[in-house]
């Protein structure tokens, strides 16, 4: 996991530069979305991961696929990845160059999980609450998980803060072990 | 004991007050893979060097490598019930272990946790295990001794408090049992001990708990147990724990000895840790920082000055100056000192004490090497009679040496070099010493004394410590003031000269052994 987020990053900084030159990142962003979610077809990624199949014949394959959806650039960057082999790569390259755009862009992707849904009001509240400690702008993404009890999870990246009853309940039995 | 109930909940109620409500934010990651106790994390980003990582099932970890994508830890413990996928959590804090007096008279593990079964050590203060040694400035040179109460080291290669001296041999040399009886002989000096055994059977670190029982000498120490069998990590780990733990002395003004058995298992568990880390290895298959791991560790012995002690407590301790001394112990396939490991710790320390396995086999023990073995800093601590009387022994016996090889064509020899050779006979033999039976200054001072001004000479080699003995017992009842007035001051003056020349003439008249 981790050597194929070090594996992705080239790629992912590359794509990320050109976006930012043309201005495309947008285009760019629904290409790879488009790419992680053809490469998530089953049958395709036993295709892929055939070392029968020729580098030709499989570029071929994911040109056809794709027609329309990605451009004269995107076709050159699938052609480039089928080369190398590296096509099992692009959900990571995906996740790495929505992240490059999100610092670029000086927003942050937040996961909220909720033990109940936000009134709109609530949520606007606890956004700029967030944005506060988090000296970002936030896009936040709810989830209500009834297992939490009560409080909210919010986890942005590798940060995780946890003011959820359970998870206070869990701090507490450590506590008084 | 009978437990009382509103104890216990009042022990609860307290925890529940002061529980923090406050929301917990920290950073997480993912295990990628566990291979022998090393643990990949992806994220962790925020991680530090060293830093304590959590881990499910109140398992602990230590970040060491850190990477662009990954952080690669050791377990501290048992690895077996973590699986790719658990989260982990950072912690915030370097490795920390308790340290205080509550700890004296106690065994614990490389983590500072009881494993003798008297029940929680209640200490108030923790300490990190990873700290820089006290700075030039902080410092003060080594004037004060440490007697480890054995005749030959304590004539020959005199340690200071504050000072590193490394006991190197061959196994079965003895190494263990100098370092015991340097325990035992601080019983009443108010230094305080700190063993720490490192990937030694738990049969043979029970067994020293048991003499340290016995001498009633547990009362002043505190053992660090990282055995054979628990992981190289903790075996890593053990010296710095014991280190912190004497640092917590040092830094009160008060004085400490902290033996490390040994390093060279700590070299090889640091190795193993390493490789499979995938460090590179170099010589020895060791990674490039071993001499890092041995000098910070040994850095940290040392004496530091009333002004810094000052500093430290916080003004509650002034004018006192605070010492941490240091014997590391290495063991020597088949006496090579020139391997890796040895040559590192022996440029690092401030001489070392040399123990070979002939001298051990044909019955000199303590075996050491006295051409060998040196001290190169704690002769300015040495005592001022042991000082004196030693030097004649140390001559004696260098003469000896050269002219061992000759002995056997004694009655060729002209008159000076045969006295030389036997009275470098005689002091070999006075040299010897039983294990657990530590002696006094004064105790030190009569025995040098007789074999300076030669009485030895006329007793049979064989006979030399029948002589001891008894001219021991003969001092303890007839001239107890004397003897108490030399251990009170260790001062050397004529006076003393005097009773001592009287006393052992008067001996030598009258008694037989």
């Amino acid at each position: 996991m981790s050597e194929l987020a070090t594996l992705a990053r080239p790629y992912a900084a590359a794509v990320f530069k050109r976006a930012k030159e043309t201005g495309s990142s947008e285009k760019w962003s629904k290409a790879l979305a488009f790419l992680v979610s053809i490469l998530s077809d089953s049958s395709l990624s036993a295709f892929i991961n055939n070392p029968k199949v020729s580098n030709e014949r499989l570029s071929e394959l994911m040109l056809s696929i794709s027609e329309g959806q990605i451009d004269t650039e995107g076709a050159n960057f699938l052609k480039l990845l089928v080369q190398n082999r590296r096509l099992n790569l692009v959900p990571h390259i995906a996740k790495i160059f929505e992240e490059y755009k999100a610092e670029d862009e000086g927003y942050l992707d937040v996961d909220v999980y909720a033990a109940y849904d936000f009134s709109k009001e609530g949520r606007k509240v606890f956004s700029a609450k967030l944005e506060k400690r988090l000296g970002k702008k936030v896009n936040m993404n709810v989830t209500v998980d009834k297992s939490l009890i009560g409080g909210v999870l919010v986890r942005a990246g590798d940060k995780v803060i946890d003011g959820s009853v359970k998870g206070q309940l869990q701090h507490m039995q450590k506590a008084l072990q | 004991m009978q437990l009382n109930p509103s104890e216990i909940s009042d022990l609860i109620k307290k925890k529940i007050e002061g529980f923090d409500l406050g929301a917990e934010a920290h950073t997480e990651g993912t295990v990628v893979s566990v291979t022998d106790g090393i643990v990949r994390i992806h994220g962790l980003s925020e991680a530090m060097q060293g830093e304590m990582l959590e881990f499910p099932g109140n398992t602990y970890g230590m970040a060491l490598n850190l990477e662009r994508d990954s952080v690669g830890a050791v377990v501290l413990g048992s690895y077996q019930h973590i699986s790719e996928g658990d989260t982990v959590k950072c912690t915030g804090k370097i490795l920390e272990v308790p340290v205080g007096e509550a700890l004296l008279g106690r065994v614990v593990d490389a983590l500072g946790k009881p494993i003798d079964g008297k029940g929680a050590i209640e200490t108030k203060e923790t300490s990190p295990i990873e700290k820089i040694a006290p700075g030039v400035i902080a410092r003060q040179s080594v004037s004060q001794p440490v007697q480890l109460g054995l005749k030959s080291i304590d004539a020959m290669i005199p340690v200071g408090r504050g000072q590193r001296e490394l006991i190197i041999g061959d196994r079965q040399t003895g190494k263990t049992a100098i370092a015991v009886d340097a325990i035992i002989n601080q019983k009443g000096t108010g230094i305080k001990c700190i063993y720490v055994a490192i990937g030694q059977k738990r049969s043979s670190i029970a067994n020293v708990v048991r003499k340290l029982e016995e001498h009633g000498a547990m009362e002043h120490t505190i053992i660090v147990s990282a055995s054979a069998s628990e992981s190289a990590a903790l075996q890593f780990i053990a010296p710095y724990t014991g280190c912190a733990m004497g640092e917590f002395f040092r830094d009160r003004g008060e004085d400490a000895l902290i033996i490390y058995d040994d390093l060279t298992k700590q070299a090889w568990a640091y190795r193993q840790v390493s490789l499979l880390l995938r460090r590179p290895p170099g010589r020895e298959a060791y990674p490039g920082d071993v001499f890092y791991l041995h000098s910070r560790l040994l850095e940290r012995a040392s004496r530091i000055n009333a002004d810094e002690v000052e500093k430290l407590t916080g003004g509650k301790v002034k004018g006192k100056t605070g010492s941490l001394t240091a014997l590391p112990i290495i063991e020597t396939q088949g006496g090579d000192v020139s391997a890796f490991v040895p040559t590192n710790v022996i440029s690092i320390t401030d001489g070392q004490i040399f123990l070979e396995s002939n001298l051990f086999n044909s019955g000199i023990r303590p075996a050491v090497n006295a051409g060998l073995s040196v001290s190169r800093v704690g002769g300015a601590a040495q005592t001022k009679i042991i000082k004196k009387l030693g030097g004649g022994i140390r001559l004696d016996l260098a003469q000896y040496r050269e002219l061992a090889a000759f002995a056997q064509f004694a009655s060729d020899l002209d008159e000076s070099t045969r006295k030389q050779i036997e009275r470098g006979q005689r002091v070999t033999e006075l040299m010897k010493q039983n294990q657990y039976s530590p002696m006094s200054v004064a105790q030190m001072a009569v025995s040098l004394f007789a074999a300076n001004q030669g009485f030895l000479d006329a007793v049979e080699v064989n006979k030399v410590l029948a002589f001891e003995s008894a001219l021991q017992l003969y001092m303890k009842t007839e001239h107890a003031a004397l003897m108490d007035k030399i251990n009170a001051t260790g001062d050397w003056n004529g006076e003393i000269e005097q009773g001592l020349q009287t006393a052992i003439e008067t001996f030598v008249k009258t008694h037989s052994w």
